[in-house]
């Protein structure tokens, strides 16, 4: 029983590793931009198409790695782009409802796109690690699963690094904390936009390839990372990445060891349980600034 | 001069207008296409299956339409899409019987939609000959318009419920089920089976259509080691099981519908699907009935490169017993109505021999005249393929018990 209670949690602390390296992405675009993005999880099916393509033309470790790069670059250039012409016009409106609805135009324009151009025929990413698993008495799992661990921690190590030493993450920071003064201060907020989302979108194309490696690609793929994201975001506090850090593993292991031990019916349902239960005690969240701060 | 602008133009027009009055009837009675409405969630997680449905359908179609149609007409197949959701199915088959006037509503896939359409269809006296779904509440209701081309779950799991009894007679089993009405319909009649055959049933698990992590329920089938588990659920999520199983190291024997060997599957799960069981009507595994074998060869002709699997199969079947049924009712005279009335009557005498075998049905509409073999996946050249292993008579292959993963050669 021991060995059943480890293996769920390792389980839901890799699912919990992905889910934060997304949720990041959106939690980020929130704190700068305040858009809530709908559109967040078809980021990550776009990474994870373009890593498809990717590793067709070079199967293997070094096609796994080039996609991963591939997947940044195709889905940040893409983020670029509908900052400038769907967001940014928006944005001085300032009516969050008209950019919900711009996002979910967009999370439907994108998965329809994908399913006309790429078809509905669910893809596999190849495992680069050939399926190899380890086996550890208590528990077993695939090298895959351990490296997508690894690998998630890394990449939010390094954003933590960008945002807390470099000029540029500076700057990204201090518009999240408050736009005019940023603004008053020097920084070129339209820029600090423009690079937020890019980078947010990004950190989701990473993380669909993972997801798609670990899972399948499909057009659809979207709407679940979508969701974990927000509920992610709402129980770490909207715009905070520490929240979004601690909330992905927390959301990710409550799945799985509710879904072992309390009914396997409620394995969605329990995540969003949670979610209320912290609203309900910390209302802007575990790691949340009140608002009007 | 601005007035005698004006009278001409108002003549031109009114000349006009009679012409395209008196052209308008002449047009009305130059006979138009013949009109069968498909359903099918041709978007959303079914959307792959139904598009090899879809691929059967347009064979069938090509094939009457190139010898000229029926009745000198040519048949127009309306595809409305259901995105696998009830409330979606039920809004796209009112629009093909309201709108789109079409004479049969075919195709269809997911129970859970058929049950609600089928129940519109019922409702609107048009006759609805269901492709694709398992459940037998589609046609044990005592709906008087709705059939069904394809075999329920109980009949599609005669074969394999006799392999589980005589042969594989298993201590401990387990249901992994995708949570819908195809789901739960299976588990019921194999808890029945496992209730006759004494074995100990050591866990319910359920997910549902969309998810994608099932470590949490295999990392708990692995602790209880059932002989046997059941799984019923589609392409995607069925790889994703077997590879997570894989992963976690998890050996059970699979036991499934069969509806997820599907070519894609194949392609995606690889060697990992070895030794997994299902009941199948697959087209290519039963090369020896001669419209089966015409099928596969006219479906690889039309699609160079890729295998027919049982959804083409079932969707060009669905579509020769609507044409058939047309035809034996005679040309529609236009009286809407009356024409579905015949159609659906000319459905009851139905008698033909299609790519599943041959088609016949019963008081409720359900075809009883296919039974479905058990198979197993089994390797060649760690490449995975099907291979019939019950009934004796047709079995192509002995059965293999599955091995721990660590002693498999197939990576």
């Amino acid at each position: 029983m021991e060995s059943l209670f480890l293996q769920q949690a390792l389980n839901g602390i890799i699912v919990g590793s992905v889910y934060s390296l997304i949720a990041i992405g959106l939690t980020m675009v929130f704190g700068v931009m305040r858009i809530s993005n709908f559109a967040h999880g078809d980021f990550s099916m776009l990474g994870a198409y373009a890593a498809v393509f990717v590793l067709g033309i070079y199967p293997g470790w070094l096609g796994w790695v080039g996609s991963i790069l591939a997947a940044a670059a195709v889905v940040g250039v893409i983020g670029l782009l509908s900052e400038r012409v769907l967001f940014r016009p928006l944005l001085d409106r300032w009516t969050d409802i008209d950019i919900i609805m711009v996002s979910i135009g967009l999370f439907l324009l994108l998965e329809n796109l994908a399913q006309l151009l790429f078809g509905a025929t669910p893809r596999m990413i190849q495992d680069p690690f050939a399926g190899a698993s380890l086996n550890l008495g208590l528990f077993s799992t695939s090298v895959l699963r351990l490296f997508c661990l690894a690998f998630s921690c890394i990449v939010i190590a390094l954003l933590q690094l960008f945002l807390s030493r470099t000029r540029l993450g500076v700057a990204i920071r201090a518009t999240s904390q408050n736009r005019f003064a940023a603004l008053l201060m020097g920084v070129d907020t339209a820029m600090v936009y423009a690079l937020t989302f890019s980078v947010g979108v990004a950190l989701a194309g990473v993380g669909g390839v993972l997801y798609g490696t670990l899972f399948a690609v499909f057009p659809t793929m979207g709407a679940m990372p979508t969701l974990k994201a927000f509920a992610v975001t709402i129980m770490g506090g909207m715009g905070s990445i520490r929240g979004a850090i601690f909330g992905g593993f927390i959301l990710g292991i409550a799945e799985t060891l509710g879904g072992n031990y309390i009914s396997m019916h409620y394995k969605n349902a329990i995540g969003f349980i949670i979610i209320i239960l912290v609203l309900l005690i910390r209302p802007s969240g575990l790691f949340g600034r009140r608002e009007g701060a | 001069m601005k007035r005698r602008i004006c009278s001409v133009s108002a003549v031109v027009v009114s000349l006009a207008l009679v012409l395209l009055v008196w052209a308008g009837p002449a047009a009305a009675a130059e006979k138009g296409p013949i009109k069968i409405g498909i359903l099918g969630p041709f978007t959303g997680a079914l959307a792959f299956n139904a598009g090899e449905m879809k691929k059967g359908m347009e064979l069938a179609l090509g094939e009457v339409n190139s010898k000229g149609g029926l009745f000198g007409r040519k048949i127009e197949l309306i595809y409305a899409d259901t995105e696998a959701k009830p409330d979606k199915g039920v809004a796209a088959i009112k629009k093909l019987i309201t709108r789109d006037e079409v004479l049969v509503v075919g195709g269809g896939y997911a129970s859970s939609v058929n049950i609600a359409t089928s129940e519109v269809a019922d409702a609107e006296k048009t006759p609805n000959v269901v492709a694709i779904a398992i459940s037998p509440t589609i046609t044990n209701r005592g709906l008087k318009y709705v059939f069904r081309t394809s075999p329920n779950s109980p009949m599609f799991l005669t074969g394999m419920n006799k392999w589980l009894e005589e042969v594989k007679k298993p201590k401990t089993v387990a249901f992994f089920m995708e949570n819908t009405d195809y789901g739960r319909d299976g588990e019921k009649i194999w808890s029945e089976v496992s209730k006759k055959i004494g074995a100990k049933e050591l866990a319910h698990l359920y997910y549902e259509i969309g998810d994608t992590d099932f470590t949490t329920q295999i990392s708990k089938l692995k602790e209880l080691k059932p002989d046997v588990t059941f799984c019923i659920g589609s392409t995607t999520e069925q790889t994703l099981i077997q590879k997570q199983a894989k992963e976690l190291t998890f050996v059970t024997q699979w036991i499934g519908v069969g509806g997820h060997f599907t070519e894609a599957f194949f392609k995606m799960s690889g060697a990992m699907c070895e030794f997994a069981m299902g009941s199948s009507l697959e087209p290519t595994l039963n090369l020896k009935n001669p419209e089966t074998a015409a099928f596969v060869k006219a479906y690889e002709a039309k699609n160079p490169g890729a295998r027919p699997g049982i959804f083409s199969s079932q969707g060009y079947d669905n579509v020769m017993v609507i044409v058939d049924a047309i035809k034996r009712a005679g040309e529609p005279s236009g009286k809407l109505q009356q024409d579905r009335d015949k159609i659906r009557d000319a459905l009851k005498a139905t008698d033909i021999r299609l790519s599943q075998g041959l088609i016949k049905f019963d008081q409720t509409g359900q075809v009883v005249t296919l039974i479905p073999s058990a198979v197993q996946v089994q390797l060649k050249d760690c490449k995975p393929e099907l291979r019939i292993v019950f009934p004796k008579e047709l079995a192509t292959a002995e059965y293999q018990a599955p091995i721990p993963w660590d002693q498999r050669k197939c990576k």
